[in-house]
């Protein structure tokens, strides 16, 4: 999905990197309140595996492959959408600047598809699918509409989808693609990787709650929560 | 560092270098679906303007050439920059907001 240089006129690049660089400051100031001797290595780990994993692509029908993306499963992890958009920016810039894989003037663009609409989507219809909470007896548990890995799987998939979606406005403004052919490829492409997105991301959290369920965010959840389970704004203890 | 975030680390970093000695050789060489969109609606698109030229280009070491060693040895020093990357610049975030606080 990694939109190369020359697909998007350099004035509009100029307007993505803008927004790209204000949520990159909103990233920032998140990770001062929130990094900590606990989470930064998982935070290095995650960077290091989204862009060994983000190299693998599996082939889909039609003769065309995709690969993963990850910005959802970091949300989901930390709890927070600008952890996702932390480390999509800094794979992104070493696939762009030392790779070539993806365009340095739509690096903006390639950033608010994959890491600010895929961490944003992700996590909010994640925890707008599953409400985890830390009951009285300190344990966590989880209400609403779907399972907690049906949550993150669906999460996960609406993330690439969506991602793909505002990628194929951002052609179309551009000329590149024809608006209508051009969600239509894009959303059909990335409808079926997303697939794939979501069995991973489902696997790898899976994987870190039974090797280490104290760094996935939702296992600090504060026992206020407890009360109000339903609670739109789950504290998560910063240090 | 405490042993459990060392083995997290160490472990961390041999499985993404696992996924990167295997994906040349498993990774789908078809387009991918921005590029297989491409293909279909607008081919001239895929020129490269040429503003920039990335060192490894295709995730391949030049001067070993086409074999998988070129690609194995450009995704492991794209892993441990990565991994290093991230580490710094959390690193000085959660340094900085100490001193905030």
């Amino acid at each position: 999905m990694h939109i190369p240089d020359g697909f998007i006129p350099l004035w509009q690049c100029l307007i993505y990197w803008i927004i790209a660089i204000i949520f990159l400051i909103m990233a920032f100031r998140w990770g001062r309140k929130n990094l900590n001797e606990k989470n930064i290595p998982l935070m290095a780990v995650l960077a290091a595996g989204i862009f060994a994993i983000m190299t693998i692509n599996i082939p889909i029908p039609f003769g065309s492959s995709g690969h993963m993306v990850g910005a959802a499963m970091v949300a989901i992890i930390f709890m927070s959408p600008w952890a996702a958009v932390m480390i999509i920016a800094l794979v992104l810039i070493v696939e762009g600047l030392v790779f070539g894989d993806g365009g340095i003037t739509t690096m903006g663009a390639n950033l608010i598809n994959m890491g600010v609409c895929g961490g944003f989507v992700g996590y909010y219809t994640w925890k707008a699918l599953y409400k985890p909470y830390k009951g009285s007896d300190g344990v966590v548990a989880g209400s609403g509409i779907l399972s907690k890995w049906w949550s993150i799987g669906v999460a996960s998939w609406l993330a690439i989808f969506l991602s793909a979606i505002l990628a194929a406005l951002e052609l179309g403004w551009a000329g590149t693609f024809p608006l209508g052919l051009g969600l239509l490829f894009m959303g059909g492409y990335h409808a079926m990787i997303g697939i794939f997105e979501a069995i991973i991301t489902v696997i790898v959290i899976s994987s870190l709650e039974k090797i280490r369920p104290d760094l996935l965010s939702w296992n600090k959840l504060k026992r206020a929560e407890a009360d109000n389970p339903n609670s739109d704004n789950p504290e998560v203890p910063s240090k | 560092m405490n042993r459990k975030n060392r083995n997290l680390l160490i472990g961390g970093v041999i499985v993404a270098l696992i996924l990167g000695v295997l994906s040349p050789f498993i990774a789908s060489t078809n387009p991918d679906g921005l590029e297989s969109s491409a293909e279909h609606l607008n081919p001239n698109a895929m020129q490269n303007p040429g503003y920039w030229h990335a060192p490894f280009e295709n995730y391949k070491i030049p001067f070993l050439g086409n074999s998988p060693l070129a690609g194995i040895v450009a995704l492991v020093i794209g892993i441990l920059l990565a991994l290093g990357l991230a580490y710094i610049l959390t690193e000085i975030l959660k340094r900085r907001g100490n001193t905030e606080n």
